[in-house]
């Protein structure tokens, strides 16, 4: 199911009122309704995947279990490694086999071994790469014993497919998420406006930014080779919003939601594209994602607290790792190395925590050297966009050295579907200049609209509310599937 | 909790308030389809593909047979004879008797563009408004609106009107449109080379489109008198259609005999004007429409 879908709207109404009409009185039966829905939200797309989501969370509560009684250090390590490769391995198989299938027949053929080994036809389920990550910390911070592993398998099952953020995030820690579940959740309306707010503000970056972009973005990388180098740069631009929207847009709709159902996820997207340097931008962008590699992979590999030869190493496992992570293909792990080489600079001179606190703190304009520093970093992520976009690593190449060509210098414009007219889509770029505006002005929130319309008269947030859904349904794009849901 | 649920509802009564009063701005200029989804039940009807659509005119036959009648023809995509078409006109059929129906066909109407000519599940009518507009007689059709226009919702709103008006009485209007010699021969060359170059390699005939079109006579048989035609076209279209199905009265031959009459009028082809080769104009239209409606009137079944 959709967030942007009829479905959902229906869907959503429905859980609620159970939830707190009907469920209320019972934490165990509110927690079984979140299973219940969860599952029915997860079955309207595949009921077969089911089991898998069923499969991972009996294993790991399970072994979550044993490894709170067991004392024996190398029964433990068994226990961990079971829950790793358990995991690792449904996601391993399910995303990456045709891709390791297909690298190992082009390795032989190089060195002259023809090898026939059919690929399988995988239909990569939902969301899988990201309820992986959410269960395998619960069983690595028990195996650290920095959790108490739960008696509870509603509340367990509830932790593992909580319908909000079950198929693209935010990737959930059992230590932040799990005790939600263990108590009974109260109606705070204030909360529940919050959250109807941010749903708002999600689906405005989802439908209106990121579907519109969409259009564009994929009409112009799909034809890179009939484009100048001008309009490569729009296209680049426009994949640049539209993932931003889609994404976060998403993590917004599923926060709201949560807290209509008396949650807290924590904040997933921090105004990325307002960052003065790479390493800002990546505690900025899916922070859910790069906190999770941050403690389960980079600190375990020593962090940057070896020499210069570890820093460098640790730093390119975790982009290459995090870029692999998004998908079976090398212009991801190309993407990767790409932040990692951005990155390492301001790490091996220690300058990669310069940019802690919100840029332009209190002030409506940010300096002139603020404005370079943004702008340098978002020509950097715009670049390695390019590499995330493109089909293959040879595509993003060839699209890299169109843009490096005099007509970098033309007018840019699109061919119109259908009609075949050269435009510039004019009404889009204004919407991307409004939202950025917006999120200019809320960027002191934990979304773009959170404070700033609160400061608003009653009648002035209605109208404003009002004009948003409208606005919403009048400029949405062409319906997307989030992006997301393909990693 | 209350007062939540209390806003919650007013703000979407407001809101959707707002947006049904921007659908009920949807008219004939929306798009090329969206009219016929928002007229009731019909009792006479003509079918078709585009030609019908923008050649047939309904209100030159009610002046002639005193009876009403709908356009309910849309395009060689959206309404090639098959499943999709066939259901749709049950739904826009009122099921009452006394019905006439005028059915254009077209080698291009009985075959497909796909690999498997006879696979329903390759018909890119799949995909179209037809299959995607259960309900048919709604006005303002949220249905149709949410499902076809997507991400053109503004253009409700700030409508752009462009040459072409669709009627309420389904006919596709035509206008402002250059019909100098050279304009017309220069669209005439463009649509020619699509024909020949792009849709006539891909084109095949396809026995279950065919059978749809029988099926589709049988079940309108039911309720009236049922009609066949054959538009006139471009005399290089023409040529074009005889290398797709040389033979096309002969195929067709099992409906010709199930209806109520056949009139090819494809012999007079030069003697009308055409926007692109492959429409009539609006005023050849007309005339063509006139013809139709007298042959049928005179019950001058067999020319």
């Amino acid at each position: 199911m959709l967030f942007n879908s009829i479905d959902f709207a229906i869907f959503l109404p429905i859980v609620f009122l159970l939830y707190w009409f009907v469920a209320n009185k019972n934490l165990k039966l509110q927690n079984f309704l979140i299973v219940a829905a969860s599952y029915l939200f997860y079955g309207w797309w595949d009921w077969r995947f089911l089991s898998l989501i069923l499969f991972s969370t009996v294993i790991d509560y399970n072994i979550g279990r044993k490894l709170r009684i067991e004392e024996n250090q190398t029964n433990r390590i068994i226990l961990l490694w079971t829950s790793i490769l358990v995991n690792l391995g449904f996601l391993g198989f399910f995303k990456y086999y045709n891709f390791f299938l297909d690298n190992f027949i082009t390795a032989f053929s190089f060195f002259g071994t023809e090898i026939k080994v059919n690929s399988l036809n995988i239909i990569l389920p939902v969301g899988i790469s990201f309820y992986t990550f959410q269960t395998l910390s619960y069983t690595i911070d028990i195996y650290k014993r920095k959790l108490e592993p739960t008696k509870d398998f509603i509340s367990f099952s509830a932790f593992v497919s909580f319908f909000p953020q079950l198929v693209a995030g935010p990737i959930e820690r059992a230590t932040h998420l799990l005790p939600q579940f263990y108590i009974k959740r109260t109606f705070v309306y204030s909360k529940a406006v919050d959250g109807m707010r941010q749903i708002l503000w999600g689906l405005f970056k989802k439908i209106v930014i990121a579907d519109n972009c969409a259009e564009y973005a994929n009409l112009i990388f799909n034809n890179s080779t009939d484009y100048s180098g001008s309009t490569l740069v729009i296209g680049a631009i426009f994949f640049t919003f539209q993932i931003y929207g889609d994404f976060s847009g998403y993590s917004d709709i599923a926060i709201g939601t949560t807290r209509l159902f008396g949650f807290d996820l924590k904040q997933n997207f921090n105004f990325p594209y307002f960052s003065r340097d790479i390493a800002e931008f990546w505690r900025r962008w899916h922070i859910s994602l790069s906190t999770w590699f941050r403690d389960y992979l980079y600190i375990p590999l020593g962090g940057s607290r070896g020499g210069t030869l570890m820093k460098v190493r640790n730093t390119f496992i975790i982009f290459i790792v995090s870029g692999f992570w998004h998908g079976a293909n090398w212009s991801f792990v190309v993407w990767g190395t790409l932040n990692a080489i951005y990155f390492l600079p301001l790490l091996l001179t220690n300058k990669n925590r310069n940019h802690i606190d919100i840029v332009a703190k209190g002030k409506l304009l940010p300096s002139f050297k603020e404005l370079l520093l943004m702008l340098l970093t978002f020509i950097l992520i715009v670049f390695a966009w390019i590499f995330f976009r493109a089909e293959n690593i040879g595509h993003a190449f060839s699209y890299i050295s169109s843009i490096i060509s005099p007509s970098l210098l033309s007018t840019p414009y699109i061919i119109e579907a259908g009609t075949g007219r050269p435009i510039l889509p004019k009404t889009i770029l204004l919407l991307i200049g409004i939202f950025v505006f917006i999120e200019w002005l809320g960027r002191d929130g934990q979304y773009a609209i959170e404070k700033f319309v609160l400061k608003w008269p009653k009648y002035l947030r209605w109208t404003f509310y009002c004009l948003m859904v409208v606005g919403i349904f009048l400029y949405s794009g062409q319906k997307q599937d989030f992006i997301y849901f393909q990693f | 909790m209350k007062r939540f649920i209390f806003k919650t509802v007013l703000i979407s009564i407001i809101t959707l308030s707002l947006i049904l009063v921007i659908m009920s701005r949807a008219d004939g200029h929306t798009d090329a389809f969206y009219i016929r989804f928002t007229t009731p039940k019909q009792q006479s009807m003509i079918l078709g593909t585009s030609r019908a659509a923008q050649g047939l005119q309904p209100t030159v036959f009610e002046q002639i047979l005193k009876k009403d009648i709908n356009n309910f023809s849309f395009t060689v995509s959206h309404s090639p004879f098959g499943k999709v078409y066939f259901e749709s006109i049950k739904r826009k059929h009122n099921k009452k008797a006394g019905g006439l129906f005028i059915i254009s066909v077209d080698p291009w109407s009985i075959s497909s563009q796909c690999s498997l000519p006879n696979n329903l599940s390759q018909f890119r009518e799949n995909q179209f408004c037809l299959n995607k507009t259960k309900i048919v007689n709604l006005n303002p059709n949220f249905f149709y609106i949410f499902s076809n226009l997507s991400g053109k919702y503004k253009n409700l709103l700030f409508q752009r009107h462009t040459n072409m008006f669709l009627h309420k009485n389904g006919w596709l209007e035509i206008s402002n449109i250059k019909m100098d010699s050279n304009s017309v021969a220069a669209r005439v060359k463009r649509k020619l080379e699509t024909y020949r170059n792009t849709n006539l390699p891909k084109t095949k005939f396809s026995s279950t489109r065919l059978q749809y079109l029988i099926k589709t006579i049988n079940y309108l048989k039911e309720y009236g008198d049922v009609y066949l035609v054959r538009l006139p076209i471009h005399e290089n279209m023409m040529e074009i259609e005889k290398d797709l199905m040389i033979d096309f009265d002969l195929m067709i031959n099992e409906a010709i005999k199930l209806s109520d009459g056949y009139l090819d009028m494809t012999p007079q082809n030069s003697l009308y004007n055409y926007t692109d080769g492959n429409h009539l104009h609006k005023y050849s239209g007309k005339k063509v429409s006139k013809i139709i409606a007298k042959w049928i009137l005179d019950n001058n079944k067999f020319i």
